[in-house]
């Protein structure tokens, strides 16, 4: 699994959970909060991701992740 | 399980089991680990006893009944075990059995129910109050009623759970600003201007103890966003801020801005169940919608009797609120006497933060439980993983030489400890 694959399944997620949002609008360099994430959003869209890449990191481990290209390498952490 | 100690319930909120009936296969090798149930054993222990500052618990630690100083309950002013409100209970189930039989629509209003509100509503200075059979159930019920899809929900980061599964239940787009941050709120205020829009907030934040914002909340709105609706959450408030005792909102000469006032029964009341004040109108409304009144069982009428004795005692002189801040102000100078981090408490709930380490304040709690102190940790994701702490919840019934004993306790366990890892400043 490639880092880019990983963004591809956060980036679904984040479209599944928030309005108004195309694809190409996501620069993972950003948070989600800039898309208009709140505190449950961003919850929904980490864990269902997780599930989705069959990884588990705890939630305690993520609290300074601020990008969304940060939390791609906490997955890949447990991805390789 | 390998570093069981880093997750917690916030990493099984996802079930990926194929059966809805089994909880996630992780969940079970985690909550199996010895370290984490040595930490759930903290948990729902049986107390003895009633909730007085010296009360009986059975501990799940060594399995012993024990005496424990209580600095964990929400008897704050001690009218859960008040002699007349017990009279009044007795007298009230006398008359009316044990519980209300239906729901208010249909045959669950009892003359007190009606008088207890036009009571609270008169307190509050609000025209009109609806009763609710759990706290949880009135904020729940409250948004749920109020708000709908396309609406706006503003909250502070630190709000209970109770209003974020109302907001959720209710459907409107929920936006969290930074705890009491005005900057960030006036921000989201005005991303949303001209939309329906509630904000709520606490009197007291129950895991800080510190008081909300509200001249600088009411200036804003006043100011620049009129239409905005405020709620104020009384629950760790009510009858002990005030001249009165009406809460945060009379503490800082505000209560005209509040648009819905909300209590909670459990807490200095020393009942249980929830109520809202607000206009008429906007009550008669929540009766048709908010489905925790509705289509509840209605509070039992003889713990009314007893709750509107605990109003009528809290209210005929300010004796109760006066010692509870006397307790307060005692045991709060004593603390920081010790030098321990209370972080920014203005109120009768006084945090004990003692750091990162979740095995630190697990040992902490079980030598405190041991030596005779009730006071519970409070662990990641509850608070910040940097913040780990006790609650301390201050009644106006302890005597001060049960407070001394306490001190010293804490001072034996908590203050040597940290001393011993240097986390305590000189």
């Amino acid at each position: 699994m490639t880092k880019a694959d990983v963004i591809k399944v956060i980036k679904k997620n984040i479209l599944d959970n928030l309005e108004d949002l195309n694809e190409a609008d996501i620069d993972p360099k950003k948070s989600m909060k800039d898309y208009g994430a709140n505190s449950l959003d961003i919850i929904e869209v980490v864990s269902t991701s997780m599930r989705e890449l069959n990884i588990k990191i705890p939630r305690s481990e993520l609290a300074d992740i601020s990008t969304i290209d940060q939390l791609a390498d906490k997955f890949m952490e447990q991805a390789k | 399980m390998k570093n069981a100690l880093s997750f917690s319930l916030a990493d099984f909120f996802y079930n990926d089991s194929p059966n809805v009936l089994t909880p996630p296969s992780d969940f079970l090798e985690w909550i199996q680990d010895p370290q984490i149930q040595a930490g759930f054993s903290f948990f729902h222990q049986m107390l003895l006893d009633a909730p007085r500052s010296v009360t009986k618990i059975h501990s799940n630690i060594d399995g012993k009944d024990r005496r424990v100083i209580n600095f964990t309950s929400y008897n704050y002013l001690g009218l859960s075990t008040h002699p007349e409100v017990i009279q009044a209970v007795i007298d009230g189930v006398k008359k009316y059995g044990m519980g209300a039989s239906g729901s208010p629509m249909l045959s669950g209003t009892f003359d007190v129910h009606v008088q207890f509100a036009k009571k609270l509503a008169d307190f509050k200075k609000k025209e009109d109050c609806i009763l609710f059979s759990s706290g949880l159930g009135g904020n729940v019920g409250a948004l749920q009623g109020l708000l709908r899809k396309g609406d706006i929900l503003v909250m502070d980061e630190k709000i209970h759970k109770s209003l974020v599964d109302g907001g959720i239940l209710s459907g409107a787009k929920m936006i969290f600003f930074k705890h009491n941050d005005m900057q960030h709120l006036d921000q989201i205020l005005s991303e949303h201007k001209g939309k329906r829009t509630l904000l709520a907030v606490e009197g007291v934040y129950s895991m800080d103890g510190d008081l909300v914002k509200l001249p600088e909340i009411t200036q804003m709105i006043d100011s620049s966003y009129p239409n905005v609706a405020l709620y104020l959450d009384e629950a760790h408030s009510s009858l002990m801020f005030g001249k009165n005792g009406r809460g945060v909102g009379e503490h800082f000469g505000l209560e005209d801005k509040v648009g819905m006032d909300y209590g909670t029964l459990s807490k200095s009341f020393g009942g249980v169940g929830g109520f809202i004040c607000s206009n008429a109108l906007i009550v008669k409304y929540l009766r048709g919608y908010a489905s925790a009144f509705n289509f509840s069982c209605a509070p039992s009428p003889a713990i009314v009797c007893g709750l509107m004795k605990s109003l009528e005692v809290a209210t005929r002189d300010s004796s109760l609120r006066d010692k509870l801040w006397e307790n307060t102000k005692y045991f709060k100078d004593k603390l920081q006497a010790m030098k321990l981090n209370l972080g920014g408490t203005q109120s009768q709930v006084i945090p004990i933060i003692v750091g990162s380490s979740g095995e630190l304040l697990f040992e902490l709690a079980t030598e405190l439980q041991l030596k005779g102190l009730f006071l519970q940790p409070v662990d990641f994701p509850a608070v910040p993983a940097h913040e780990r702490r006790f609650r301390l919840s201050m009644t106006a019934q302890i005597e001060r030489e049960v407070m001394d004993e306490a001190l010293n306790i804490i001072e034996d366990v908590i203050v040597k400890k940290l001393k011993a890892k240097g986390m305590l400043g000189e």
